[in-house]
């Protein structure tokens, strides 16, 4: 005890470096991660005050109680999962496809073109698809019939929505997962499929047994990245469809943000610390899960 | 001579990879040229690539936002970006690099965990509870308390990890050796090695923070703290949409953020991506 005493002394100026980063993790990270869970065992209309009444996990109860809340979990959870899927397979399929050398020219454009979205603000990236959508306004329907396809309900009815804000966020995220995917196919072992080629493997064979298994990796980052991502799915949201065409993309999260819009203090930091629990859960099993796979 | 097969390969791959840029670029362009079609003409044919005539006159509709100007979201979105990513670059690289060469000392491992913990919640779920805590700081409504929230983030902390755990020990030791203090190690040995990643944290603290909109919405008691993103987001909710205005204050919100990636692409994505990867 002394002794570490003595030397955290020695080392006190490491102290004052790590200062100012401590205090905006504990006031603006730790406090509000307590706060959220503290106020979600009190009742909403006194949880401001000095002294809020405390109810226990009531609020918890009630949120899980509510079908309302049930539906947007299932909504969420489903959203997340067609998310993951559509957003990994496109990036790596655009990746394999950058990364070939047939594409020597013009590549940093292709890649410029697919990033450009992750660096735009998403709110403006959303507003230009949820206009791009529209019926009267919208480049989207003319195009369609323009090639005389039937209209695209978009965000305006409850079948196709979830599907629309799809497209709209992988527009917005997949250049990410394109970077990502590229990084680890820059760093693979290329003697590999050199080999396989000698041993007449076929282009696909190549790319399934030698390239797929090496990038394990980059799968797994991206899976547990696009997992936290879509769980928590909240902008887009806000921007094209405020939860709606009749609740069918309430996701939690921003059903947690309306409750709180009302006061509803209580159940939305409930419903906040059951969403915080359901990523940690997936993220670490999905984390696991790759993992494990790694050893073989 | 190229066979014929490997030609069809190239003619393929060329047409996939410019059919998904080409979606991909197109929001933007239609953007750009319904902020100068009259809406009328929008109505007739949305399609068009080259509006008919330039027209100005959307920027008189959108110099006031709901009853801000538009120059102030603008100052607003450039002094709290700025603000918060130098705060953010300094505290940051301070912290990580306390974090990174004395590990071991006590209550720095609890501070990194902390730091991860906060990082896991998902962000717009912390945002709720930071609204209670501004109120209990006195912050809502400030600055201040935009800027401070806005200066940490899960990206940054790694780039700098990563880096400061890529310098060989023997550096550091040498220059303590030769009598330096600590302080004189940081200014003098690391800080001059570590210019290429300030930079490219800076830039892409850069580029998040001007995106930020929904920290700034909650902390804010009124627009007149509201960023370009925020009064793009409240025009977009206004009834009686005026879509060209839309258009218009979606390109200033987009523009400054494109052009900065277009000059430094390769440093924003091989950062993104290393940050990612080492987190």
């Amino acid at each position: 005890m002394t002794h570490a005493l003595t030397d955290a002394w020695r080392h006190r100026v490491f102290y004052l470096f790590a200062l100012p980063f401590a205090a905006l993790t504990i006031v603006f990270g730790l406090w509000p991660i307590v706060l959220s869970v503290q106020v979600s065992m009190t009742q909403s209309a006194t949880a401001l005050r000095p002294d809020p009444v405390w109810v226990g996990f009531a609020n918890y109860a009630r949120v899980l109680a509510d079908p309302l809340f049930v539906a947007s979990l299932g909504r969420t959870l489903l959203y997340t999962v067609l998310a993951v899927a559509a957003n990994l397979a496109f990036a790596l399929a655009f990746a394999t496809l950058l990364d070939s050398t047939v594409l020597r020219r013009f590549n940093m454009v292709f890649r410029l073109a697919v990033f450009l979205p992750v660096v735009t603000p998403d709110v403006a990236g959303f507003v230009v698809w949820r206009w791009l959508y529209d019926r009267s306004f919208g480049a989207v329907n003319a195009a369609l019939a323009a090639v005389g396809v039937p209209p695209f309900g978009g965000i305006a009815s409850p079948d196709t929505v979830m599907w629309a804000i799809l497209v709209a966020e992988m527009w917005n995220h997949s250049g990410f997962y394109i970077v990502i995917f590229l990084a680890n196919l820059a760093i693979r072992d290329k003697a590999l499929e050199e080999a396989a080629a000698i041993d007449g493997a076929s282009a696909w064979q190549r790319w399934r047994h030698v390239i797929l298994p090496q990038l394990r990796p980059a799968l797994v980052i991206n899976g547990v990245y696009a997992l936290i991502q879509f769980l928590k799915t909240f902008t887009v949201v806000v921007v094209m469809t405020k939860g709606g065409p009749s609740g069918s993309t309430n996701f939690v999260s921003y059903y947690a943000y309306q409750m709180f819009d009302q006061g509803r203090y209580g159940e939305a930091t409930a419903m906040a610390t059951i969403l915080f629990a359901v990523v940690i859960v997936i993220s670490v099993t999905a984390y696991r899960l790759g993992e494990r796979g790694d050893h073989r | 001579m190229i066979r014929p097969v490997r030609l069809v390969w190239t003619v393929l791959a060329y047409a996939t990879a410019t059919l998904v840029s080409l979606i991909f670029l197109y929001p933007y362009w239609w953007m750009l040229i319904g902020a100068f079609r009259r809406t009328r003409d929008v109505l007739t044919d949305p399609l068009v690539l080259w509006p008919e005539q330039i027209e100005f006159s959307v920027f008189a509709s959108i110099a006031r936002v709901g009853g801000v100007e538009l120059w102030r979201y603008a100052a607003n979105s450039l002094a709290i970006t700025v603000a918060s990513t130098l705060l953010g670059v300094m505290v940051t690289a301070l912290g990580a690099y306390a974090l990174v060469r004395r590990p071991t000392l006590p209550g720095f491992g609890l501070l990194r965990g902390g730091f991860l913990l906060t990082i896991m919640y998902p962000y717009m779920l912390l945002v709720i509870p930071v609204y209670i805590v501004m109120y209990k700081l006195g912050l809502l409504g400030s600055y201040l308390g935009i800027v401070l929230f806005l200066a940490l983030g899960p990206l940054q902390f790694f780039l700098f990890e990563q880096f400061f755990r890529s310098i060989p020990k023997e550096v550091i030791e040498a220059a303590i050796i030769d009598g330096a203090s600590e302080w004189n190690v940081l200014t003098r040995v690391v800080m001059p090695m570590a210019k290429p990643v300030v930079a490219t944290v800076a830039l892409i603290t850069f580029l998040l923070n001007w995106a930020q909109w929904f920290p700034i919405l909650v902390i804010s008691a009124t627009p007149d703290t509201y960023t370009l993103p925020v009064a793009l987001l409240s025009l977009n909710s206004e009834l009686g949409s005026n879509f060209q205005g839309i258009m218009a204050l979606a390109a200033i919100t987009t523009l400054p953020p494109a052009i900065l990636f277009v000059f430094a692409q390769k440093r924003v994505m091989e950062g993104m991506a290393s940050g990612a990867v080492k987190g």
